[in-house]
């Protein structure tokens, strides 16, 4: 019996895994576009490539994690560790909302501070969110899982 | 607790769309306003009165974009070598969105303070940095700023100043000279130019001023007559001409 759950649970994670994995690779080949359409207008500011796959693989890693963890309170810490790793990103990648680029003779600097304002909310927003949802996650009893579980299945 | 995860969820999602899409549009914005004739500027005129020298730009935007444009400012720096000679700015009116104005951007500098910060620039032409910089804001949210840095020649207004063929009439106690210089510079040299003899005791012994209106490229050449006190006249004198309360030319002459 118990070389039986073993076998089972190996299988399931096996599965877990390749989901992850699946959906990973999805969000890679649309990161693959993103990053072929912005290049084009923004190769020219300082570290693009640099940035731009930090981002990616930053993002990626929490994808991949994040589906790995579906259904356990560790989804929803990770969710709040990638809205700081966006706010510390986002604040260091656009030099605290001030970009330059150097064209020859001219200087061209954008600044945009509030809505870099509006995108570290939106983070601490997601944080607040994640936070939520772990003490949810963690305040449910087997039961009510159970109970959620019969409810989805329209057995209630 | 689930509604207000849900409410957080939904905000955070209307956040990003808005954040996204806000860039994008005021891109778009920028885009309308450069197509076409949205943008003009007319030819600028140059005038040099009470020795300041301005500069007059007539422009007109028509903002076909979808946000307000405010906080517009063009600012001048021009430099020689590392010495900042004269630093203008001019603010524009805010421009509201589907809405033209006209506006005339004008610079005016003080060419006193200007020399005063280099004497030499008076009498010899010279390399200059010129900074222009354009700031607006858009949607009182996005600013831009565009700075380009351009080399200009500066041309000297009395560029080759030279005082020559000093003669002293003993009798008449009068001082002759000629003076001669290139106007250089690209507008015309108005105003008097102001010439005193000073002995070596550092006394004013003669004065006399000469109205110039030089052309720009123009020569001049002037025979200057000026009436001595001759009781006070040395051996040596100083001729010191003055144009705008700045010293030009000091010369030491024996005549």
């Amino acid at each position: 019996m118990n070389e039986l759950q073993h076998g089972f649970n190996r299988r399931r994670f096996a599965l877990r895994v390749a989901r992850a994995f699946l959906i990973t690779a999805g969000y890679a080949v649309f990161w693959l576009i993103v990053w072929f359409l912005t290049s084009m207008f923004l190769a020219r500011f300082p570290n693009f490539n640099r940035l731009f796959s930090v981002l990616a693989g930053g993002l990626l890693f929490f994808t991949f994690a994040m589906t790995l963890t579906e259904g356990t309170i560790y989804k929803h810490i990770l969710a709040m560790v990638r809205a700081f790793f966006l706010i510390v990103y986002l604040t260091y990648a656009t030099n605290g909302g001030t970009l330059t680029i150097n064209l020859e003779n001219l200087t061209f600097t954008v600044e945009f501070v509030p809505l870099l304002a509006l995108m570290v909310v939106i983070n601490l927003l997601e944080v607040a969110r994640g936070l939520l949802q772990a003490i949810d996650f963690a305040a449910k009893s087997p039961k009510d899982e159970v109970t959620q579980n019969l409810e989805i299945q329209g057995a209630v | 607790m689930r509604l207000t995860i849900r409410a957080i969820g939904f905000t955070v999602t209307l956040l990003w769309i808005i954040t996204l899409t806000l860039p994008v549009s005021v891109a778009l914005s920028l885009l309308k306003l450069a197509e076409g004739k949205n943008l003009g500027i007319q030819e600028p005129m140059f005038t040099f009165t009470n020795g300041n020298l301005s500069l007059t730009m007539p422009l007109y935007i028509n903002n076909t974009g979808f946000y307000d444009i405010s906080e517009a400012n063009v600012q001048v720096k021009i430099c020689k070598a590392n010495i900042v000679l004269a630093e203008v700015s001019e603010t524009l009116p805010d421009i509201p969105a589907g809405q033209m104005v006209e506006a005339n951007c004008s610079f005016t500098a003080s060419l006193e303070e200007i020399f005063q910060k280099d004497r030499t620039l008076l009498t010899e032409d010279a390399d200059l940095n010129v900074n222009a910089s354009l700031h607006f804001r858009v949607a009182h949210l996005m600013a831009f700023n565009i700075a380009s840095v351009s080399a200009t020649q500066w041309g000297a207004p009395f560029h080759n100043l030279t005082v020559y063929g000093e003669t002293y009439n003993e009798t008449s106690h009068v001082l002759s000279f000629y003076v001669s210089f290139n106007n250089h510079a690209s507008f015309f040299v108005d105003g008097p130019l102001a010439v005193s003899i000073i002995n070596l005791d550092n006394e004013i012994v003669g004065a006399s001023s000469l109205n110039l209106n030089v052309q720009p490229g123009e020569a001049f050449l002037e025979l200057v007559e000026v009436a001595v006190n001759p009781q006070k006249m040395t051996s040596s004198v100083f001729i010191r001409l003055s144009f705008a309360n700045l010293e030009i030319l000091g010369r030491l002459v024996q005549p």
